[in-house]
This record gives structure tokens, sequence and C-alpha cells, in this order.
């Protein structure tokens, strides 16, 4: 490839909005989403503040984690803990709590008035804990040379079962009432954490700062994008890569960790059953949408930042939409995002979405059945039954149709030079 | 020529954004020829002959084959009509074994709709057995040598029927027995009336091999000759459009005190038959000298400049010391910090940071130097690597231009300057000019005897014996991890070399009778 001549001359806006169109995508696509659903919906003009606040306290919570995952990914693994890990997080920052508290005649512990000190020595060990759970992975993976899937695999199945032991033997040995599968800790003082809104949030924004220093500025950072761009050749250029997935991991458990404490706080228990269930796969999702490669090496900050809040953002979206039990659609927008987002992203830099059929063959014929199927399945639950009936009706046509129009193009174009012939 | 060609390309272009790979290109190929098709890397020679072998499908122009006008979809289509392509980097299933890659897409089946095992082992050794490739048909692919993997494409290509063999650079990761190997097949191939396409850098290949020879450059065809009618140094100066002037390496060096002495070095190979990678290599290498490893494939090159740098998964026994300090490096880290610099064989695995740009490459190894507690100073980190790409005439859009936008030369160039960041005292090269052009060869060339002057100890691996015996002051010949020979720039000729090169398997061989 030849130097294009004034390669140089570019102004910097222009170069900096070509380094940084993944970002400015996702803030026309907040945009976007925030203006239909201020259209559709009356909650946004009614309480514009209240509902900006509860969005960036969730997108808090999402984001301390998202940032961890993004780390790991960019440095080319993949963290599939941190859902268990936030579960055992809360669990031991509970029992840590739960073991400091003053006992009340009965013998059971009181946490409604727990103090500073009390806070500071339970955060201290929860971060404590992420540390070890990071360590344990960058073990496995480093000197027994587990693939990262498996070994973050093994704790996110292991460490939520540990949890909930933990938590039936630690409340049968410190209260009176004796085993239960949740702790309680009562401090208000301690849940303004998770609930007050600039909290989270100011906690995320520091993160945030701290993980775009790490990765953008400093040598460390740039380690971690070519061993996760090219492990072999970072080895081979002197760079200590297994002390950077011993740092990369050490950072995925401990942001899940610091996600653990603000979610126990939030509803002040510890319930290790469900709490942070499947949410290593919305990190890992909002990291995707924010534009790192699962490949490795690929990735800004700021773009898993806007990742996050776009993920919040459509799933607030839709729970305004729709109104009743939107929680449980929160996995199908993430699902749908994830797809979107990196098939957009495929498209743009492969520039062959032009000639491309989306329904070739057998595969897109049943393909189109079943996409045809989901919106119809949907549009049954939201709307009604006839309304399904009739979404399902009308995908079918129209993917059809799609098909049938990149088919004849296709064919066309394969048929064009042959009638050029002389 | 006054027969029909087999092949006619008609004013065919190939535009990548921002680039034009091919311009217009016209070119007439006879039934039966052997066409060399040379040109510099980026010259567009694989785009044209992806383009004829329907890897890419989107083009202008017209080609016919046979009178036909054609226009291949796929691979599939291109083999239909007989043309069958070996890329330079094979296509191989490497957990599958031999036959089973030969038959890959057309599996033969018994009556029962079963995979008919023995047929295909049966027929896939008859087949490699005609291209002198005695292999069980039935091993893995992974276990193979690249001569012999090589050879299981070809044979994959026969199975097809094929007409057209187009080969792109086909010699260059073979040592120089199976690359005459090769030549004997493709000898073969042609009395039975294919016809080649041969992409190749190599001169001597081309000259010994092709009916006519085809040159581009920039993306256009600039001539096709006769091979009678033309010697090498024409071709060279049609491909590089000037005159490359012969590099003068001749004039003396005048090698200083010892930098690096090995001593009775020994790198095991647990669970290999032959116990060990290295057995016992000792040499030294002094400031302001090139030391030429020379050895065919598997000779250990790479193994022991690993193993010099602390990169082999093995500890290695024996005494290593660098500037008057014995040193037994765990990791490449330690080797760097003590002074030692290793450019990898393999550019594309085992160096370039694809997804980082042109500066960021450069200054990957000694970034801390730009940075102040733990935080990187842009300006300096870019000044840092200016003054590199000024230094060694980095060709480059830009510091912030994507490494993959080089070519093959200037990549290389740039991990040579990041390497010479660290201010090494021993560079080792492992075959740097694999896969280069003419003109950056020479441009490396060049680069390597300045530095050496300068006062830098430089050891340098190279399958090419021409390239050492030009370059080095002294070089070392392994065979199969032993060290067989040891000459003086003087007594180095490529004859001694090849003889030292291939002594122990010619032993052997007389052992076995």
């Amino acid at each position: 490839m030849k130097p294009t001549p004034g390669g140089d001359a570019i102004g910097p806006l222009r170069r900096w909005a070509r380094g940084h169109s993944n970002e400015l995508g996702l803030l026309i696509a907040i945009a976007v989403v925030v203006g239909i659903t201020t259209a559709l919906s009356d909650a946004y003009r009614e309480k514009p503040l209240q509902n900006a606040q509860e969005i960036l306290r969730q997108t808090s919570l999402l984001g301390v984690f998202a940032l961890g995952a993004a780390i790991v990914i960019i440095s080319g693994g993949i963290d599939l803990s941190s859902g268990s890990v936030i579960a055992f997080s809360g669990s031991v920052c509970a029992s840590i709590m739960l073991a400091l508290a003053p006992v009340d005649e009965a013998g059971n512990p009181m946490t409604q008035n727990l103090g500073m000190g009390i806070f500071a020595v339970a955060i201290a060990g929860t971060l404590a804990t992420g540390f070890l759970i990071g360590t344990l992975h960058a073990w496995l993976i480093t000197v027994v040379g587990l693939p990262p899937f498996v070994a973050t695999l093994a704790s996110l199945v292991g460490l939520r079962s540990l949890a909930r032991v933990f938590v039936q033997e630690v409340t049968a040995s410190l209260t009176a009432t004796g085993k239960t599968t949740q702790i309680y800790i009562n401090d208000e003082s301690f849940s303004r954490l998770g609930t007050t809104w600039w909290i989270p949030l100011g906690i995320f924004v520091a993160l945030s700062f701290c993980a775009w220093v790490l990765m953008s500025r400093t040598v460390t950072g740039r380690h971690l994008y070519a061993m996760g761009g090219n492990e072999a050749a970072a080895r081979l250029s002197g760079i200590r890569t297994d002390h950077l997935k011993w740092l990369a991991y050490c950072l995925g458990a401990m942001t899940a960790s610091i996600a653990g404490i603000l979610y126990m706080a939030e509803v002040g228990t510890a319930n290790p059953q469900v709490q942070g269930r499947g949410y290593e796969l919305n990190a890992i999702a909002a990291a995707v949408v924010g534009g790192c490669s699962l490949q490795g090496g690929v990735g800004l900050i700021p773009g898993t930042m806007l990742g996050v809040l776009f993920l919040r953002i459509v799933i607030d979206a839709v729970a305004k939409i729709v109104k009743v039990g939107a929680d449980d659609y929160e996995g199908i927008i993430v699902g749908f995002l994830v797809v979107l987002a990196v098939a957009f992203n495929e498209l743009r830099q492969a520039r062959r979405g032009a000639g491309k059929q989306f329904f070739p063959g057998a595969l897109g014929a049943t393909a189109i059945v079943t996409l045809a199927l989901g919106a119809g399945l949907l549009c049954a639950i939201m709307v009604g039954k006839n309304a399904g009936g009739g979404m399902f009706a009308v995908s079918l046509v129209g993917l059809g149709v799609v098909a049938f129009v990149q088919h004849r193009a296709a064919a066309r174009r394969a048929a064009a030079p042959d009638s050029q012939l002389p | 020529m006054t027969a029909e060609p087999l092949i006619a390309i008609r004013r065919i272009s190939k535009r990548y954004p921002g680039v034009l790979a091919l311009a217009d290109v016209t070119l007439d190929v006879a039934r039966g020829e052997l066409l060399a098709i040379v040109g510099e890397n980026g010259a567009g020679k694989s785009t044209l002959m992806k383009i004829l072998a329907g890897v890419i499908t989107q083009y202008e122009g017209e080609i016919a084959l046979g009178g036909c006008a054609v226009r291949f979809q796929s691979t599939r289509d291109a083999q239909r009509a007989g043309i069958s392509i070996i890329h330079q980097e094979l296509n191989l299933v490497e957990q599958l074994s031999a036959s089973a890659n030969i038959f890959l897409g057309r599996e033969r089946r018994t009556r029962g709709g079963w995979l008919d095992q023995e047929a295909m082992d049966r027929t896939a050794g008859e087949l490699l057995a005609q291209l002198e490739c005695h292999i069980d048909p039935r091993q893995l692919v992974c276990e193979l040598r690249v001569g012999d993997q090589q050879l299981i494409e070809i044979a994959k290509a026969l199975s097809f029927e094929t007409e057209i063999l187009i080969m792109d650079e086909p010699t260059s990761a073979l040592a120089e027995s199976e690359a005459a190997r090769l030549f004997r097949v493709i000898e073969q191939l042609r009395s039975r009336g294919v016809t080649v396409l041969y992409i190749s850098h190599k001169m001597d290949e081309v000259f010994r091999l092709a009916d006519r020879i085809a040159v581009l450059r920039d993306g256009r065809l600039v001539e096709t000759v006769e091979r009678q009618r033309t010697d090498a140094r024409k071709v060279t100066h049609l491909m590089v459009g000037r005159e490359i002037e012969e590099t003068d390496l001749s004039k003396p060096r005048a090698p200083g005190a010892t930098v690096l002495s090995v001593e009775h070095l020994w790198l095991p190979w647990p669970g290999h038959a032959r116990m060990w990678r290295l057995e016992d290599i000792s040499f030294s290498l002094a400031r302001g000298e090139i030391l030429g490893i020379a050895g065919l494939m598997g000779a250990g090159r790479t193994e022991l400049l690993e193993c010099l740098f602390g990169a082999s998964a093995d500890a290695p026994r024996g005494r290593i010391v660098l500037a008057g300090r014995e040193v037994a490096f765990k990791h490449p880290a330690d080797a760097r910090r003590a002074g030692m610099a290793l450019v990898t064989e393999d550019r594309k695995r085992l160096g370039l940071f694809a997804e980082m740009s042109v500066g960021a490459n450069i200054t990957l190894c000694t970034l801390a130097q730009s940075a102040r507690l733990g935080l990187v100073s842009r300006r300096r980190e870019n000044e840092r690597a200016a003054g590199t790409v000024a230094q060694l005439n980095i060709r480059t859009a830009g510091l912030d231009a994507p490494v993959t936008s080089l070519s093959g030369g200037n990549q290389q160039k740039a991990i040579i300057g990041r390497w010479l960041l660290s201010q090494p005292k021993v560079l080792l090269l492992d075959d740097p000019t694999r896969g280069i052009d003419v003109g950056a060869k020479a441009e490396l060339y060049r680069l390597m005897d300045g530095l050496c002057r300068a006062g830098l100890g430089i050891i340098v691996t190279s399958s090419e014996l021409p390239e050492l015996v030009a370059l080095c002051d002294r070089i070392l010949v392994l065979c199969e991890g032993r060290q067989t020979g040891e000459f003086l720039r003087a007594d180095a000729t490529e004859q001694r070399i090849m003889e030292a090169a291939t002594m122990r398997r010619a032993s052997a061989a007389v052992g076995q009778t």
C-alpha cells in the first residue's frame, strides 16, 4: 500500500472522529433511543430528573464491573466469573459486618448502626477477596495452563455455591436465630452506597478515569493491548505476560467485588442465591457493544462506558414502554443488542455489506422462519394473540421479500459479465 | 503466439479502498507452459492469481479459459474448471490425516453412505507416491514437515484433475532438498501437460523453471519476456524499475572484543527420540562482527536464537557469557535488559502487533523510556518513533498509520527499529529477509552492515545461502541440532556450507544401508 499523499494533512478533529467512530455511533444511538422513549412514554417528560438519576445509578452499578470485563477482554482473555464474584463478595462483606457488629441480649448482631470503622474493614476484606480470586484465575491460566474460559467458568459455577454454603454457616454460628440463606444488613448509611444515585455514579466515574489512564496513558496499558493483540510477540518483546494477566484478572475480580458491595448495600441483603446471577454476560455484552473485540487487543474505556450506558438506556426504554414485567425482557434486549452491535461493526469494517445476501439458501429460509416466529411471539406476549399472528405473517413476508430482492440482485451481478461477451 | 491461449486475461483491474492493486492487466498463458510471475511485494502478483483461482470474485475485466469467458464465484468454480491454487500459507486442517485433507469436501463413500477410509487412503497413497512423497497417508498433517504438507496440497490439486496449477511462492518455507524435490515434481506435472503459474521472488528458481517471465510492478504488467532472451539482472531491473546497485559488503570489517560466547550449549527436547534440540554448540561473537547461522529446515537455527534470548520452553544447559558476565535468561525480558535483541522469523505471528500503529509498534519494547512514573509522554514517544523512522528510512504514511499498511520490508525495518531503540549489544536476526522484495533486501543488508560497523554484534540466520555468504564474517553450520561446520568469509562457499549442512543426514543414510 502506498502512503496517500497528504495523509498527515487531515485535521485533528477528523482524525479523532475516525478513531472514535464507534463512540460517536453509540452517542447518536443513545440520543435516538432517549428521543424515541420521550416521544412514546410520559415518564421521561413528567420526571426527567428522577429517571436520569435512576438510569445513571443502574449504569454505574453495571459499569463498575464492565470496566474490569473490558480490561480482561482487551488483554486477550475472558472473565466469566463476575456474576458469582458479585454474590460471593456481597456475602463476604455482609459476613464481616455481621461478625464485627455488636450483639443484643438475645445474641443477635445489631446491624443498624455499624459505623465507619466496620465499613472500612468489611470493604477492605471484600477487596482482598477479589484480589485473591483474581490471583487464583491468573495462576490457573498462566501456571496450570487452563484456557481463561475454563478457569473462570469453574469460578462462575463454584463461587456461587461456595457463597451459599458460606452464608448458611455464618448465620448458623453468628446469629441466635440460626441458619438462613441470607444476611441482612440494616444500616441505613451503608445502604446509601447503592441507593443514593450519585455515590455509585461517583465510584463508576472515578474507576473509569483510573481505567482510562491505565489503558491509554501508561506503559502497562500499552502492554495489555499488545498482549491482547499478539501474545507470543508480546512475550518475545520482553513483556512479562504472566504479570499482566495477573493484573488483568485481579482488576476483573476486584471490580466485581466492588459491584458486589454496591449491590449488597442497595438491598441491604447478601443473597448469594440470586445476586448478580447472569451479570457476567451483561458486563461482557456491554464491553462488546462498547467496541471491545473478543479476539483481544481492541477496545477503549470511553467506548465501554458508553456501551454500558446504551445497554441500560435501551433496557429502561423498553421498561417504560412495556411497563409491566420489564425485568424479564432484559435478557432479550441484551442478546439482541450484542448481535446488532457486533454485526454492525463487522459490516462496517469489512465494507462488504453492499453485495451480501443475508438469507442465502436453506439456512437463510430457516432463519427467516426463526426470526418471524421470534417477532410474532414477542408481539403476541406484549400486545395480544392476534397481533402476534399478524406480526409473524408480516415478518415472514417482509424478510422473504428482502431475501428475494437480494437473491435477484446477486444473480444479476453473476450474470452481468456473460452478457458483455462478444 | 499463434495458437489460442489457454488463459486469456483481459484488462483486469482490482481496486481496494485507497489502493489500486491491479491496473488493466492483460496477459496470455499458453497451454502447457510454465509462466513465472515476478514482482516486488505489493506488485499485485497474488491478487491476480487469487482472481484466477476464484478467491477474489469482485474485479473489473474479463478472463477467458480456452476461449470461453469465465467469471468464478468461488474456488469451487475454479476447481471445476481445472484451476487450483497453492497458497503461500498452506490451507490444511492440521488435526486431520493427509488423505482426509486430500479428499476434504469430496470424501469417498461406501454404498451404505459411510466414509470409505480405505479407498481414500489407498488413492492418497498413490497420488503422494507419484510426487516422491513417501509418507503414510493416515499420518496427521501437523506431524509432517512443511515440504510434505505442500506436496499434500499438490496431491489434492491433482485429485481434482487440475489443468492449471497456481503456486504462490512455494519454496519460501522449504529447505533446499525439499525445494529440489518440488522442482522435480513440477517437471513431472509439466510432462503430464499441466500448465503452471509460478509466483516467486527467487531469480534462480525462476530461471531454472520458467518458459516465460511476466513482470508486475505497482499493479501493472511491465513486460512478459522469454527466459532465453533475458537474464536475472534485467528481470530485477524490470521489477524494481531501477538498477539495484550491487551492495558492496565486501569491505573488510574489524571485529572488536568478544561480546558473546557460548560454550557447550545443550537444549533438551523432552519426549522426542533425539532427546536434544541442540547438542554441544560452542561459538563466540565479537563486537562489529556478523555471524551467520546456516542450516536446513529443522537444523535448530531458530531454536538456537530463541535459547540465547531466554525464549525457549526448556532451559538450556551450558555456559552463555554476554559482555563478560555469565547469563541464564529465564524470560525474554531478562535478555532484553542484558542487551540482547531478537527479531523473530515469523513476522506476522511473532513480531507484529497488527492492531497497533507504526509508532506504537516501534516504541513497544522501550516505552518505559518515554514514560515518567508509568505515564507515557506522547510527545517523547513520537520523537523516538520518528527518529527510528528517519534513521531506518521506513516508508510510512505517518506514525499513526496502521502497521499492516506497510510493505513487508518496511514492517521488518520497524521491528528492527523497535529493538535498536533498546540499544542492544547483540542483535539476533532470524531469517530477516524472508518474504521481502529485492529492493528491501538490499536495504536491509546495508542496514546490517552499517550497524555492525557501528560496533553491534549480529547473529543472522537465513534460508538463502548466497545471502549469508555475501553478508557474514563467519558462518556456523548446523545440522539436526549439531554444529557441523564453521567457515570464515574467505573459505565460505555455498558448496562447502551445503555439504556441512547435509553431513549428518548423509552419514545416517549410509549407516542404514
